[in-house]
């Protein structure tokens, strides 16, 4: 080996080892000091990704206006088209209703936030919000949507933050289940990148009698998610020789979310 | 030569920003095109040894600025198994492991024959993902591979491989401007 080659690669394992041995606090600093970095342009690539998203959508809108439209002629495809813009805009109605009620009925302080980036990484489930510590979001808080429980907040940064969505493994849950004694450890399952993904429920007990369709509800125990938000429904149930598991749809449909809520601290 | 790799380095930080354009292609099990690796290992074949392991060096620490998640901490009692994440500086050694297998190239590249080196990024970011899905599973437990996972493995290897004759033709471009050749065995008269 040449020695120029050789001190290089000295050079480079004493980089890497250092690397490897920071503290969390250091890294938190590098990370910091990156997004400050590509911040802008992170926000210009948010932003052409919610275009491009819109415009795939569009796009299959389209095809399937084309189908309606091949069977119909004339003054009806152009009225069922004006139909399905009205019935886009009543949907998108009730949707923002329907998260206003939820923030009014709600028994937590919640920063609302929208999405702006879904799967920024390869292995992890996470996605990106418009929320960061100027609006009071802070590491390891639980995210909300209308429909039950999304994830928790993994890194908070200045204007936007980082969620583990609860399909990702490391992310675990206690939770009980509806009408049963049951109580388990809800988390996603590694490499599932299905449209649809599932969770496991594990640490039931051997016997533990649940039917298809049960509501799965956080305990409150453990320190990170309040009690009684819905997680999702028993889809079925495994017994093994020591324990029972379960696997679990998620309540909330996260490749369609808009409007996230993160709560900040539970009110009376 | 010294402007030339000055410029790969401001190229693979170019990629960063680039990488942040590209979206996981949902319906492809969230396979995405991984830019960054793609103009690391289109660059590795280019340079000497010392700026490769440079390369690898940049480029690992800030792929794991970008991805790596914050530790959980809960109350024991209650989440009893709790799930590892990998250690911050990882991708620095998987990088420079991939910058030393396109390096095996080197001769043939140097022939300007980079095909071989375009398909050769395929298999590196096969490897890659592979190591790096292996490595999760070592840290967490359970090794199980399934269906999403080969073709998320297989759709990121195949989006980024056909995306490597764009990177080295700016290669190319970028050499010519610094007077760097990258294929300097290619003009030399054949031994009889």
């Amino acid at each position: 080996m040449k020695p120029l080659n050789l001190i290089a690669l000295i050079l480079f394992l004493a980089g890497a080892t250092w690397a490897l041995t920071r503290s969390e606090s250091v890294v938190r600093e590098i990370q910091v000091a990156y997004f400050k970095v590509i911040g802008p342009t992170l926000t210009v690539g948010s932003a052409l990704e919610t275009k491009a998203r819109a415009l795939l959508e569009e796009t299959r809108h389209s095809k399937e206006l084309e189908t309606k439209l091949s069977a119909i002629e004339g003054e009806i495809g152009r009225l069922r088209i004006l139909e399905s813009r009205y019935d886009d805009l009543e949907r998108e109605n009730n949707e923002l209703r329907h998260a206003l009620d939820f923030k009014k009925a709600t028994n937590f302080d919640v920063v609302a936030a929208q999405i702006i980036r879904r799967h920024p990484t390869t292995w992890w489930q996470t996605m990106e919000i418009d929320a960061g510590e100027d609006q009071g979001i802070g590491i390891q808080l639980s995210v909300l949507s209308n429909d039950g429980l999304v994830g928790i907040i993994d890194r908070p940064f200045k204007n936007r933050s980082s969620v583990l969505l609860i399909t990702d493994e490391k992310c675990q849950v206690s939770v009980r289940v509806e009408g049963s004694p049951e109580v388990g450890i809800l988390s996603g399952q590694r490499g599932r990148f299905d449209n649809n993904p599932t969770l496991r429920l594990r640490f039931l007990s051997k016997d533990a009698a649940l039917r298809p369709g049960q509501r799965v509800f956080t305990t409150g125990r453990g320190g990170i998610f309040q009690p009684n938000i819905l997680v999702g429904n028993i889809i079925s149930v495994e017994k093994g020789p020591l324990d029972s598991e379960a696997l679990v749809a998620p309540a909330v449909n996260l490749s369609d979310l808009g409007t996230v809520f993160v709560v900040l601290s539970e009110t009376n | 030569m010294l402007r030339y790799n000055l410029s790969t380095v401001l190229l693979l930080l170019a990629a960063f920003l680039v990488q942040q354009f590209v979206p996981a292609f949902m319906g492809l099990s969230h396979s995405r095109i991984l830019i960054v690796h793609l103009v690391f290992l289109c660059a590795a074949v280019t340079v000497a040894t010392p700026t490769m392991l440079l390369l690898a060096f940049i480029g690992g620490t800030l792929w794991d600025a970008h991805c790596s998640l914050a530790p959980i901490t809960a109350d024991p009692e209650v989440y009893t198994q709790p799930i590892e994440s990998l250690r911050f500086g990882y991708s620095i050694l998987l990088f420079a492991a991939m910058g030393f297998l396109m390096q095996g190239l080197k001769p043939i590249f140097r022939q300007g024959k980079w095909q071989f080196s375009a398909l050769l990024t395929g298999v590196a970011i096969f490897l890659y993902l592979s190591a790096e899905f292996i490595l999760i599973s070592f840290v967490r437990g359970d090794f199980t591979v399934t269906r999403s996972i080969i073709r998320l493995l297989f759709y990121t290897s195949l989006l980024t491989m056909l995306f490597s004759p764009l990177v080295f033709w700016l290669l190319y471009k970028l050499a010519n401007l610094f007077d760097y050749s990258l294929y300097p065995e290619a003009n030399k008269p054949k031994r009889k």
